[in-house]
């Protein structure tokens, strides 16, 4: 049982990709509209499962998001597919 | 002459008209439905998963091992068989639950093919004890044990 204590390990950096000899399926682009409270993190966990994915959707929507930190109500961001 | 020749003719002739008209009366073959015979296309499925520190140019793991360095690129190779569209995923986890990452790709195969994850840390490794698990079309089908010394 692992100990409550203990510190978590830090796996903030993990780099991943994949890639596949057979073609790639055909994916439907999504959008999310934002809403009030939302922040990038909180969008990517609710669209990609996983907060840390935020990056994802900000390097997706670069050409409406110039700072990570600021998105405003009402925004139709790009989500990247999984 | 003539007049000798000409009822062997006219015979031969006959027999010829007649055999035609025969062989015209005979039912057709049965036709072979192909579409009735052709097996339905098999989905895709899983049919192995290996782990190792590099893969080759046709994304198959080089050398498997379950032992890796801290400093090492982990390598996972999905091999699936059958055709149409499918998500795999991979789902990296450490020796306490925490999840290390996870990834996934749509594919559309069209027969049998291999895809690969991969995962890196530039900072190093925790050493311990690792899993990763693959899931096709968020079914698990596949879970492979790993440690970093």
């Amino acid at each position: 049982m692992p100990d409550p204590n203990k510190p978590k390990a830090d796996f903030s950096d993990v780099e991943s990709g994949s890639s596949s000899t057979a073609p790639s399926a055909p994916t439907a682009t999504r959008t999310y509209t934002v809403e009030k409270g939302d922040s990038l993190s909180k969008i990517a966990k609710h669209t990609l499962g996983d907060a840390k994915h935020w990056k994802r959707i900000f390097e997706a929507n670069r050409g409406i998001i110039s700072n990570p930190d600021l998105i405003y109500p009402g925004q139709v961001l790009t989500i990247p597919s999984e | 002459m003539n007049a000798q020749i000409r009822p062997w003719f006219a015979a031969l002739a006959v027999t010829v008209i007649v055999g035609g008209g025969c062989k015209k009366k005979e039912p057709p073959p049965p036709a072979v439905d192909t579409t009735a015979m052709a097996p339905a296309p098999a989905p895709v499925q899983v049919t192995s998963l290996d782990i190792g520190k590099s893969i080759g140019s046709d994304m198959k793991v080089t050398t498997q091992t379950t032992e890796f360095g801290t400093r090492d690129t982990i390598y996972a190779a999905v091999a699936t068989s059958g055709t149409g569209t499918g998500n795999l995923a991979a789902r990296w986890t450490f020796q306490d639950g925490q999840v290390v990452d996870s990834s996934s790709r749509s594919i559309a195969p069209t027969g049998d093919a291999i895809t690969e994850f991969h995962i890196s840390k530039p900072s190093r490794w925790p050493a311990g004890s690792y899993s990763i698990e693959i899931l096709l079309n968020g079914q698990s089908v596949q879970k492979k044990d790993f440690t970093v010394k």
